[in-house]
């Protein structure tokens, strides 16, 4: 199933290198990815979207809260239906 | 520990020794940063990128010698990078504390990769600084440049490129931090030559904000049990009638060990270890079924095939426990899982309780509210099953063959050091015959590369082990494959006086290699075969200083050498030429379940032993 999440990083030389290093080295395949400036200029918003079943997903948001770069990871469409 | 005496310049400052120096340098301050975490000994490879460094830590020794005239921070040089690595994992793992490396850039920074992320795999805090070109080089393929912080940032807990000489001294702070925190693990530093030599404000505390990070870790840290999780947990616990505690590495990183042995003594639950783990509970309990896996005890093995419920403390269900996950366990009706790591909850096998914090404090809450709660399992009959297993199913092997059997110089060794010595290993069958035949009666005695599988870690992390006990008796258990890979480390062991003990159990080449070409390749013995191999071990220890070195080849001479060997006062080296067909048993092959272990022709296998199993075994 196509997952969209989005990420908050904060704006660091290879934060984004990271996140898409994680998603490659743990077998995941980002379909779309969009960064952009948040109104806090030391954090960016990463929205990406991605291939896999639930339990996947789970374990890559977890792995993902592991960056330290990372400051927060949300699947809204799960947000949106709870 | 000896190292070079200071030059005479030194010698003017050592007299007049001045506290009121201010870093003023980037180079300076990473120095000082280490001093004010107490960092007592530095592993490294100097190089044009790292100089102003290197030159800081000789300035800072000479400024601040210890009481005893010694230097406070000594550089322990290794042959190769990746020795300088291993040593600090080693220090790290012996000692509990972060372990320091620097390097330059380049080449010496990719020589730090394979112990970075050996580091990771298996959860060992290092803070590693690499010298960088300078900013204005960066990405322009300057000579010595290589992109640190893609390549460690893909292994690393975390790696910080420093561009602003400003936020280095909170950086260098800050990957302590990291490195200590939570699930702990390497954090590495690039630091261009610039940065290092640019003048800085010392600021003498601080550190970077990371908010994502520290509120995670502050949801982790402050976790605690509430009595609904505590009833919870115990009304399972009261279900079961085998219930088994697993118990990793983590036990280990998090210091609970006590806590492991309260809890034990309160409800009695018996204890098996993962390799990470060994040491984490007394071997020589009689609750303690020693290690669990593919080269688990078999009676290990047999109890996570009998038991009902499974406590999993800082343990994560990997590869060469849960072979097959869904067949892990089998009979277990609960799974619960405490770990400070909550991507490890559920991640290989789903639990059934869990708890994500730090792991003493869970312990002791469990402890003190099972106490409270007058909570005493009935497990008599399970503790008689455990000890009718440990009996039938015990290690053993060919006691009356002509050649000397692995095991039986580990049990030699273990007879002297009664698991009170730091046992370190490379990778293969000697690796997997030391975690089986020796003792481990407390934690940190035990430095083995569990999730890498790194061949060359023993000697390094030996040599760093011995850094952090300087009293301490460390042997390094170490193959014939294993050692070559970072073989020039002999010569640092002499260099720097060690005590320390080297074996190499010789069998000819890649033994644990040639075991799986006999089990799945019809024993073509491709790659793995060193009988022609020219290598005279003796003389190469002896070349590189050690007075004690010595091949042992006949099974008679084995009790007096060994003894010989451990009380030689300096470092000793002893090559054994062991029986080159010694397998590894038990083994659970890949893909197979415990039920399918093979035990070999030494140690009774379930069926074998049905018939003596009976008298406990009536329960199942
Ligand atoms: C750096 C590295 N390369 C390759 C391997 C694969 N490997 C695992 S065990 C082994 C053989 C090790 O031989 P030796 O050190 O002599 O140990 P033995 O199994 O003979 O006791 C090899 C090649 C590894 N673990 N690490
Ligand atoms: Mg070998």
């Amino acid at each position: 199933m196509n997952h969209t999440l989005s990420i908050l990083l904060q704006n660091e030389a290879g934060a984004l290198v990271r996140v898409a290093g994680l998603f490659a080295a743990r077998g995941y395949n980002i379909d779309t990815l969009t960064v952009g400036p948040t109104h806090d200029p030391s954090v960016s918003r990463l929205v990406l979207t991605v291939q896999c079943d639930e339990a996947g997903l789970g374990r890559i948001m977890q792995q993902t809260r592991k960056l330290v770069d990372v400051l927060q990871v949300a699947h809204p469409a799960a947000a949106l239906a709870a | 520990m000896t190292t070079s005496s200071p030059p005479a310049s030194a010698a003017v400052a050592v007299a007049h020794p001045s506290h009121i120096a201010v870093p003023a340098s980037g180079a300076e301050a990473i120095v000082q940063v280490l001093a004010d975490e107490g960092v007592e000994v530095i592993f490294g490879y100097s190089g044009g990128a790292i100089l102003p460094v290197y030159d800081a830590v000789f300035r800072h020794n000479a400024l601040h010698p210890r009481e005893d005239g010694g230097e406070s921070m000594p550089l322990v040089v290794p042959a190769n990078e990746q020795g300088a690595g291993f040593m600090a994992a080693g220090y790290a793992r012996a000692s509990g504390k972060v372990g320091v490396a620097i390097v330059t850039s380049g080449p010496g920074a990719t020589n730090m990769v394979t112990p970075v992320r050996d580091s990771m795999a298996d959860s060992i805090p290092l803070v590693v600084i690499c010298g960088q070109v300078g900013t204005a080089s960066i990405g322009s393929d300057a000579f010595q440049e290589a992109p640190v912080s893609n390549i460690m940032g893909a292994c690393a807990k975390h790696v910080f490129l420093v561009t602003d000489a400003a936020q280095l001294e909170a950086t260098v702070r800050t990957a302590f931090t990291l490195a200590r925190s939570g699930r702990p693990g390497p954090v590495v530093v690039d630091v261009p030559k610039d940065v290092q030599n640019a003048a800085i404000d010392w600021h003498g505390s601080g550190e970077l904000l990371l908010g994502g990070y520290r509120s995670r870790l502050r949801t982790v840290e402050q976790a605690s049990l509430s009595d609904t999780d505590c009833a919870a947990f115990f009304a399972a616990l009261a279900q079961a009638r085998r219930p088994l505690i697993y118990a990793g590495g983590g036990v280990i990183a998090a210091e609970a060990s006590t806590a492991l042995r309260d809890f034990v003594d309160a409800f009695g639950l018996p204890v098996t270890t993962t390799l990470m783990g060994l040491g984490a509970f007394d071997t020589a309990d009689p609750r303690a079924l020693h290690m669990l896996g593919m080269h688990g005890t078999a009676y290990a093995n047999y109890a996570v095939e009998d038991c009902d419920f499974v406590l999993a403390l800082g343990a994560r269900f990997d590869d060469r426990v849960a072979g097959v996950p869904d067949r892990f366990a089998p009979g277990a009706k609960f799974i619960a899982q405490i770990d400070i790591d909550p991507a490890e909850i559920g991640k290989v096998k789903r639990v059934d309780w869990h708890h994500v914090g730090p792991l003493t404090r869970a312990l002791e809450r469990l402890t003190a509210y099972g106490r409270a709660h007058a909570i005493a399992p009935q497990l008599s009959a399970w503790h008689a099953h455990v000890a009718g297993l440990k009996r039938t199913h015990a290690m053993d092997y060919d006691r009356a063959s002509a050649l000397i059997q692995p095991y039986a110089v580990i049990e030699a060794l273990n007879r002297h050091t009664q698991g009170r010595a730091i046992i370190s290993t490379g990778v293969g069958q000697h690796q997997m015959w030391a975690a089986q035949y020796f003792d481990f009666r407390a934690p940190r005695h035990w430095l083995t590369s569990g999730s890498m599988g790194t061949m060359g870690f023993g000697l390094p992390a030996a040599i760093g082990a011995q850094f952090a006990h300087p009293g301490k008796l460390v042997i390094d258990i170490d193959g014939d494959a294993s050692i070559r890979m970072n073989i020039g480390e002999l010569e640092t062991v002499t260099t720097y006086g060690l005590p320390l003990k080297v074996v190499v159990l010789n069998n000819s080449g890649d033994g644990m290699v040639r075991q799986w070409q006999r089990l799945y390749f019809k024993g073509r013995f491709a790659g793995s075969d060193k009988s022609l191999h020219k290598k005279d071990f003796v003389l190469a220890a002896q070349a590189d200083g050690f007075a004690w070195a010595r091949r042992l080849d006949q099974p008679a001479a084995l009790e007096a050498t060994v003894a010989d060997f451990l009380a030689f006062a300096g470092p000793a080296f002893l090559e054994v030429v062991i029986d080159p067909d010694a397998g590894v048993y038990p083994m659970v092959g890949p893909g197979a379940s415990y039920a399918q272990m093979i035990t070999g022709d030494f140690i009774a296998s379930r069926k074998a032993a049905a018939v003596d199993e009976g008298a406990t075994s009536h329960m199942f």
